[in-house]
């Protein structure tokens, strides 16, 4: 049976065909891997989600304290810088601004909310 | 012969490659469409907060109309934020947007307790002791008579309660009671004076839900005594009636306001509302009011027949609320709120007249009454507590009061979430 096998001929394909394959399947794989890389890159990162759970986290902690004063906090590997002021001049409210920047200083998320003031 | 055909297996190949790539791109994009969405979502919900704590630290006045502002001055920070009188309560409306997206929180607004003012008992001095009987327990701060508090002996039984009389510190009371809210009154006098046409659409449907977002509903049965039944309202709407009004065990209310000159409510009743009649409420045995209910007498004018203004609880009743009576001019007959035996009542009782606590009644809150009556078969006693318990400290620590009462502080919490998207 082997033999048999062996004995039929495989016809070869020309240089042409060979040349104009490989080109199309580069110019496939090209546009593959072009795609993959920016939906990646498009895609959130964990970093993203971290640092924003970072920020809710801290805006809940901020609501429940009496005295919230502007300050950088040093969190896991990001920098949250902490802007506080009053709201519209109203001694009961006050704006609280959060931003998250990563370890290359890029900023990547941002909280800002209107709390009541506690006793 | 097989054929070497290298051009069509790279074809195949690309195509696989080709439909690999879409279905990336799609989920990529759909992927990114939701992100996007819960951004903006998170964002809203974010923005909607705000929104309730400004309501919240807000006068009374500045959010009577809708008004629509930018948060911090940027572009997806539009809050919408109204505030109305309900009852004895407030409502806050709330809507946040971006583009077309919406979200909007409606909650009824209520004031922390001032614990400097807070007592378990304010009894009004009227120059003579204050006298408890039987197994009664007063735990919590009190403002009782100069005279003081004694034990007594009534209907053959002494005092069984706590050797320290009242569980908690006293005080000396005034010759009056604290003052009810003024401006909340006024509120109220106006639901009362409302001219609005009959809505009869009222007892052809049996149910009716009608959303803080719309303009309140206003049902007036002007002189027809009428009965609610077999019906289950709720929400924005406002029952008047110029003369009776029954509420059978039948109908299921929530959240919704009734004026009438009478009210009576039929045994076996289970809703949340409030109540407020100009003669008298009488609220028959096992019903059940959720808090936050009410139930108050509002006398702006003196009747046009002298009769006593009175609220009635009946046996085994639960009341969580405030339950209050008001005479702008002063009586000869005092009104009164009656409630009746294994009756329960969570929240507070202000009685400007005389408060008649039956036996085996309990008062988990506060009390503020300027006479208590306790009366048997053949005796009438006046500011003697028999067999009863008024328990400060069972009340839960969550509970929020009205600003018409003496106690409530200014600052401004969420009693309950009412509507929501």
């Amino acid at each position: 049976m082997a033999r048999g096998k062996l004995k039929r001929s495989v016809q070869a394909s020309t240089i042409l065909e060979v040349v104009v394959s490989m080109v199309i399947i580069v110019v496939a794989f090209g546009i593959a891997m072009m795609i993959y890389t920016n939906v990646t890159r498009m895609s959130l990162s964990a970093k993203k989600i971290r640092a924003q759970m970072l920020l809710q986290e801290t805006m809940l902690i901020a609501e429940h304290t009496s005295a919230n004063v502007t300050q950088t906090i040093n969190k896991d590997d990001f920098r949250i810088e902490k802007e506080v002021k009053p709201y519209h001049e109203d001694a009961v409210l006050t704006d609280i601004h959060l931003t998250a920047y990563d370890q290359n200083q890029q900023k990547v998320a941002e909280l800002r909310k209107i709390i009541i003031n506690q006793p | 012969m097989v054929k070497a055909s290298a051009l069509y297996i790279v074809i195949i190949i690309a195509l696989v490659i080709a439909v690999i790539c879409s279905s990336l791109i799609i989920s990529a994009y759909f992927y990114r469409i939701q992100y996007q969405k819960k951004f903006r979502y998170d964002q809203l919900e974010n923005n909607l907060n705000s929104g309730v704590n400004i309501i919240l630290a807000s006068s009374d006045t500045a959010y009577a109309k809708e008004r629509t502002l930018s948060l911090f001055n940027g572009d997806a920070d539009s809050v919408s934020l109204q505030r109305l009188t309900w009852g004895i309560y407030d409502v806050g409306i709330v809507k946040a947007f971006i583009q077309k997206d919406t979200l909007f929180k409606i909650f009824s607004i209520a004031n922390a307790i001032d614990s400097s003012k807070w007592a378990a008992l304010y009894l009004v001095d009227e120059d003579r002791p204050f006298s408890l009987s039987g197994k009664t327990t007063i735990r919590g701060d009190a403002y009782i008579p100069k005279a003081g508090v004694q034990q007594a002996y009534v209907d053959n039984k002494a005092y069984q309660g706590d050797k320290r009389l009242i569980i908690g510190t006293k005080h000396i009371s005034d010759k009056k009671l604290p003052v009810l809210n003024d401006q909340r009154l006024k509120q109220l006098e106006q639901y009362q004076d409302q001219n609005v046409t009959n809505d009869h659409a009222l007892t052809k449907t049996d149910s009716v839900t009608s959303s803080f977002l719309k303009p309140t509903r206003f049902v007036n049965f002007k002189k027809e005594a009428e009965t609610i039944k077999n019906i289950k309202i709720k929400g924005n709407v406002v029952l008047l009636s110029d003369t009776t009004l029954t509420i059978d065990s039948t109908a299921v209310l929530n959240d919704i306001l009734v004026f009438a000159r009478t009210i009576i409510v039929k045994s076996g009743f289970h809703g949340s509302c409030q109540l407020f009649a100009a003669d008298s409420v009488s609220i028959q045995r096992n019903c059940r009011f959720d808090y936050p209910s009410c139930a108050g007498i509002l006398r702006f004018k003196p009747p046009p027949v002298k009769s006593q203004a009175k609220i009635t609880i009946g046996n085994h009743t639960d009341f969580s609320g405030v339950i209050f009576t008001y005479e702008k001019m002063e009586t000869p007959v005092k009104p009164l709120i009656s409630v009746g035996q294994y009756a329960t009542i969570n929240g507070q009782v202000y009685s400007q007249g005389i408060l008649e606590l039956k036996d085996s009644t309990k008062v988990c809150g506060s009390v503020f009454t300027s006479r208590f009556l306790y009366k048997n078969t053949f005796t009438l006693f006046e500011n003697y507590l028999i067999n009863t318990t008024i328990d400060s400290k069972a009340l839960s620590r969550h509970y929020l009061t009205s600003e018409l009462l003496p106690v409530s502080k200014k600052n401004k919490k969420v009693l309950q979430w009412l509507e929501a998207n």
